[in-house]
């Protein structure tokens, strides 16, 4: 009998299923996960790849170009930074850091955002007029602003760069989270928990949040790879992971000078960030459009 | 309807408030504007006087208070840093971020609507895979990135278009294309999903049984449908567009308020910060009211929910 | 018809390719204008009194001096409103001889009541420049005896008054129209400043630019070379560059990384050597150093295990020199008779620098932080700091690594909440009395918490310095006090930077002198 969950969690997407087309639920990107998987394997392992000590730093050996090129050898394949640091050592242990960045404050943001969003939507009326001009009000706080008050007040930091996004993105979930439950509270089958003496509780964590899951799972993909992007930037405004960790965005930041004549000390990192990020965008939306493609405002 | 605007400009004042008194903890927690406009010998009673003539001394509940006074006149006082009225200089640099953003915006539009269109139109196959990948691209490079290698190639060794500065539209193609091509995955997949939503409609089923062309079906009938969720958001991207523009506008010299906050948070001139957050914060307020009255227009089920 | 068609395409043709030279040769009846590209304008204001040393770029344009300055830096009777000056017996009365037929931008006469004025005004309470206290204590009363005369009387003895109010240190000594600003009152002035210069004021946008047009002749230059001279605010350095290759403007700071490609396309890069000192301090507590660096030997080991000549060649691209005296500033040098001995220079011996820490009971080393930070003519900083720290890293010191912005350091260092932690600025070089001013500030103790020596030996000298007018006596001073900084290891001197500015291929030359903060863009502009 629909109306209990897990009978409550089918009911959105059958209905995705009756209304939208067989979208490309088949089409399953392979290469979007592959990618992230390697890149998270990687952020695992690596202290146990016996790579260089990418905190290591040697002057006389600084901007040595990739194995491939003149002067390249095999001990920095993928070259040497500006201080002489490893290269690929750099960009294997700043994939912990800059996914360990994506998921955390994703993470954090998608938690308050969701409970906020939940809230809102059940309760309606005074609840969630409060509530959704807070959301609003937080909304309107350029994310890069914040960051980089903070960045200025206690000093750069990952926590800082952890909380200055978190701080904001949550009301983006909020916002659609209760989107999603606007539209849900309308079904029959909340009525009929209501009736059967369900409390605002058990409806939120029973019936509601987990037909809520879907977006969220979506929103959180999407979202990983718009943190790691704005951290980038960041760290080009002196606000991000401060050296000397390396990150891929200020590996980016600090090699931008040296474009065209020492390339790989930004591209290796540009890359890395490219694949990362186009593959959790290309999977959150294949995502999307499996569970419900009128997800259109993510 | 009226009740409704009404209620929701009463509670963006009301957000815009407590956003004000935030902002005016964190300026003031950046630290001592004092020790950057000062010079190096300047004594302890040099910085006293300092802080009596700039009203900083004052109890924060009081400059509070004459913060939000003057600010409902429009007076944001004066920049620590620049001696001049905030402002004059807002007015001065607002315009120039609100023309990029706009010409970003028209970039925008310009690749997601022909990308959106024939992904839907050509939905599932490569077409739509490779609209899908070139969209997403947009937002999977560091925005600086994209800036400086445009910089350095299309500026600096082809020398088509110039770097900075303002040589009038010309100026405009390179920092609008970088800011706008952040935003284009989101408007296309906007407008791919509501073509799918449309061509699959009653609606066009029966246009194509009445015989309508379908070039025709889609670039007129089911596109004009499909606008309207994308209008809607255009607006929010608008908005983002303003206020993420701090990143391009570093790299092409570009003197918008992105900048001036930045230039704000560096010297802790409290004044400029507090004002430049406040106006962005209005500017997606009134965006964000824009927007849901449009939506209430359209979908009436929503303005009956409040 | 094909045969008209094909002479009116040749006729065309001819049309389009004679275009450009007859354009050009329009263009080159009408005078260019003077693009300069900067990384920093600092305040980017527009009125002297509120200075600070990176705006006097375009205001020694727009304003004059009271007493002009000499490309290398020695006070010029040429340069000046002042003709000559003379001191009284005492050096207590400084009588300055105007020149004639002066006037400003909007007309009005330069008298020394503009001159009394200014000075007054730019070291009055609303005031921000570099030296304006210092002048404040000194400076009695100025009389204006005559429209063509002003002395200025003074509590103490000094030799200062002349190069303080000169274009070799701040912006005191601009003299400003008294008429005007009392007629439109500071803010206005601020925003439509109005002085005697070569170059007048047209416009400015902040954080864009500051566009200024010639005055049709002037005394200081002539009948200037270029219309206007303009001065663009652009932080990113790829941008300039770009700017530059493609002609939009003629000048451009570069970092010393980038002047290799740039000299590879045959871009003149001219240099001004010694622009600065990078120069390293521990910041004071309350009272003086905390221990570690309280010993003598730690402060003599951080500096043996640093190796300057790597850090020339590989963080400053080799555009630097080792140096060897802490806030040695050494344009000054020549003038009071110091010489850097090789006993001097220290040594890269890190195997030492081990040896002396275990003297001094840190042979397990000592946590240590070290602030990073970029500053205008320095974006190098954050690397420099990381490879600065790795080399006390080799000598057991554990260091962390502060990354801050210049502000957030600075309240740090004033405040002394952090004592022992290290920073470091690119202290601009400058003649004698510059050298002074600044030692004054930053190795002094009394009332000065921008103070890096805290040395009461040196205090003495200093205060001695102050009402001193013999000059050998003075000069024997000075040295005294670099012997004894340097004996000390009152600090980390780094390396002399020398600054890069890339110019246009149709420049043409330009002696930037060595003045601190000043490119002398009149002399390029010079039409004698």
């Amino acid at each position: 009998m629909p109306g209990d969950s897990p009978g409550g969690a089918l009911v959105l997407s059958e209905v995705a299923a009756s209304t939208a087309p067989a979208s490309r639920s088949r089409n399953i990107p392979y290469v979007s996960l592959g990618i992230i998987t390697v890149f998270v394997l990687l952020a695992v392992l690596a202290p146990l790849l016996g790579l260089a000590d990418p905190f290591n730093q040697s002057l006389r050996n600084r901007f040595k170009p990739p194995v491939w090129e003149e002067g390249g050898s095999w001990t920095h394949p993928l070259g040497t930074d500006r201080l002489g640091r490893d290269m690929l050592s750099r960009i294997v242990w700043g994939s912990r850091v800059s996914l360990a960045a994506g998921v955390v404050t994703v993470l954090v943001a998608s938690a308050f955002g969701a409970a906020v969003g939940l809230v809102a939507g059940y309760y309606g009326g005074q609840v969630d007029t409060a509530l959704m001009r807070m959301t609003d009000a937080t909304m309107s706080f350029p994310v890069i602003l914040l960051a980089l008050i903070l960045a200025v007040t206690v000093g750069p930091s990952f926590t800082n760069v952890v909380v200055a996004i978190a701080v904001i993105l949550w009301a983006r979930y909020a916002r659609v989270i209760r989107g999603q439950v606007l539209t849900l509270m309308h079904l029959d089958f909340i009525a009929q928990a209501r009736l059967a003496g369900a409390g605002a509780w058990r409806i939120i964590t029973r019936h509601l949040f987990p037909n809520t899951l879907n977006t969220l799972v979506v929103l959180v993909t999407l979202q990983i790879g718009y943190v790691i992007i704005v951290e980038a930037s960041l760290s080009f405004l002196g606000a991000g992971i401060p050296p000397p960790t390396p990150a891929w965005g200020s590996m980016i930041a600090e090699g931008r000078e040296f474009v065209t004549s020492a390339w790989w000390v930004s591209m290796f990192p540009g890359l890395a960030i490219l694949l990362v990020v186009l593959a959790f965008n290309l999977l959150g939306d294949w995502l999307r459009d499996t569970f419900d493609p009128k997800l259109r405002q993510l | 309807m009226i009740r409704f605007v009404l209620s929701r400009l009463l509670q963006s004042l009301v957000a815009l408030a407590i956003l004000s008194v935030v902002v005016f903890i964190l300026a003031r927690a950046t630290g001592d504007p004092l020790q950057l406009i000062l010079p190096m010998s300047a004594t302890p009673e040099d910085y006293a006087e300092a802080r009596r003539y700039l009203g900083l001394d004052r109890p924060y509940l009081e400059q509070y208070l004459s913060f939000i006074g003057h600010a409902v006149t429009g007076d944001f006082g004066m920049s620590l840093r620049a001696r001049r009225p905030v402002s004059e200089l807002i007015r001065e640099r607002l315009p120039n971020s609100l023309s990029l953003a706009a010409f970003a915006m028209s970039v925008s539009l310009a690749i997601a609507f022909p990308l959106g269109v024939l992904a839907a139109v050509k939905k599932g196959t490569g077409v739509d895979r490779a609209a899908q990948v070139i969209a997403v691209l947009g937002q999977s490079l560091p925005t600086f990135w994209v800036a400086i290698v445009l910089v350095e190639f299309v500026a600096g060794r082809l020398q088509w278009l110039p770097a900075a500065g303002n040589e009038g539209f010309s100026s405009y193609i390179l920092p609008g294309f970088t800011l706008g091509w952040f935003v284009v995955a989101g408007m296309m997949r906007l407008l791919r999903s509501a073509m799918l939503e449309v061509l699959d409609s009653e609606y066009v089923k029966l246009a194509r049984v009445k015989g309508v062309v379908e070039g025709k079906v889609v670039w007129v009938h089911a596109l004009k449908n499909a606008l309207i969720p994308v209008i809607t958001f255009a607006g929010i991207y608008f908005a983002i567009l303003v206020t993420t523009a701090i990143v391009v506008e570093t790299v092409f010299a570009w003197p918008g308020i992105g900048r001036l906050a930045y230039e704000g948070i560096s010297s802790r001139d409290f004044p400029v910060i507090q004002a430049v957050v406040l106006t962005t914060a209005a500017i997606v307020a009134v965006v964000n009211l824009g927007v849901d009255c449009l939506y209430a227009v359209i979908d009436p089920r929503i303005r009956y929910a409040r | 018809m094909r045969r008209l068609s094909r002479g009116v395409a040749v006729f065309l043709l001819a049309l389009v390719l004679a275009a450009p030279t007859m354009v050009g040769q329009a263009w080159a009846q009408a005078k260019p204008d003077l693009t300069i590209a900067l990384s920093s304008f600092s305040t980017e204001t527009l009125d002297p009194a509120l200075g600070g040393h990176l705006v006097k770029y375009y205001l020694s344009m727009m304003f004059d001096y009271l007493v002009g300055t000499t490309l290398d830096g020695q006070p010029s009777k040429d340069g000046g409103i002042a003709t000559r000056w003379e001191n009284s017996p005492d050096y207590k009365r400084w009588t300055f001889y105007l020149r004639k037929g002066v006037k400003f931008h909007n007309g009005d006469d330069v008298t020394s009541e503009d001159v009394k004025f200014s000075i007054m005004r730019n070291i009055g309470p609303r005031s921000t420049t570099g030296y304006a206290g210092p002048l404040r204590t000194l400076i009695q009363t100025i009389e204006t005896p005559a429209p063509d005369r002003v002395v200025i009387v003074t509590k103490d003895p000094t030799l200062i008054i002349p190069t303080y109010l000169s274009r070799s240190l701040s912006t005191e000594g601009m003299v400003l129209p008294k008429k005007y600003i009392e007629q439109v009152g500071d803010d206005v002035f601020a925003r439509k400043p109005v002085g005697s210069g070569p170059y007048k004021f047209v416009e400015q946008v902040t954080g864009s630019h500051i566009k200024l047009t010639a005055v049709d002749n002037h005394w200081r230059i002539g009948t200037p070379k270029y219309k206007n001279m303009i001065f663009r605010l652009v932080p990113e350095e790829t941008t300039r560059i770009a700017l530059l290759r493609r002609g939009d403007v003629d000048v451009a700071d570069v970092s010393r990384e980038r002047v290799k490609e740039l000299e590879k396309e045959s871009f003149p890069v001219h240099f001004r050597r010694e622009e600065s000192i990078l120069t390293m301090w521990w910041i004071l507590g309350p009272d003086g150093l905390p221990a570690p660096m309280k010993d003598k030997r730690v402060r003599e080991a951080m500096n043996l295990a640093i190796d300057r000549a790597e850090v020339a060649q590989s963080v400053f691209a080799g555009k630097a020199d080792p140096a060897a005296v802490p806030l040695g500033l050494s344009w000054s040098f020549k003038d009071i008779g110091f010489k850097v001995t090789p006993e001097m220079a220290y040594p890269y011996d890190p195997a030492r620098a081990k040896k002396l820490l275990a003297d001094a009971g840190f042979a397990a080393g000592f946590p240590l932080d070290v602030y990073a930070y970029q500053l205008p003519g320095l974006p190098e900083g954050k690397t420099f700091a990381e490879a600065v720290s790795g080399y006390w890293e080799k000598i057991g010191i554990k260091i962390k690594l502060v990354p801050v912005d210049y502000p957030a350091f600075r309240k740090n260092w004033v405040d002394r909440k952090t004592p022992g932690s290290v920073g470091y600025f690119n202290i601009a070089n400058r003649d004698w009395i510059g050298t002074y001013a600044l030692l004054e500030k930053m190795a002094y103790t009394p009332a000065k918490a921008n103070d890096t020596v805290n040395d009461p030996e040196v205090d003495g000298m200093i205060a001695q310095i102050m009402r001193q007018t013999d000059k050998e006596k003075i000069n024997t001073l000075m040295r005294n006090i670099y012997t004894r900084i340097r004996s000390e290891h009152s600090g980390m001197p780094i390396v002399y930077l020398h600054s890069a500015y890339a110019t246009g291929k149709k420049l043409g030359k330009w002696n930037t002198g060595s003045v601190m903060y000043d490119l002398f863009f009149d002399e390029l502009a010079s039409g004698k």
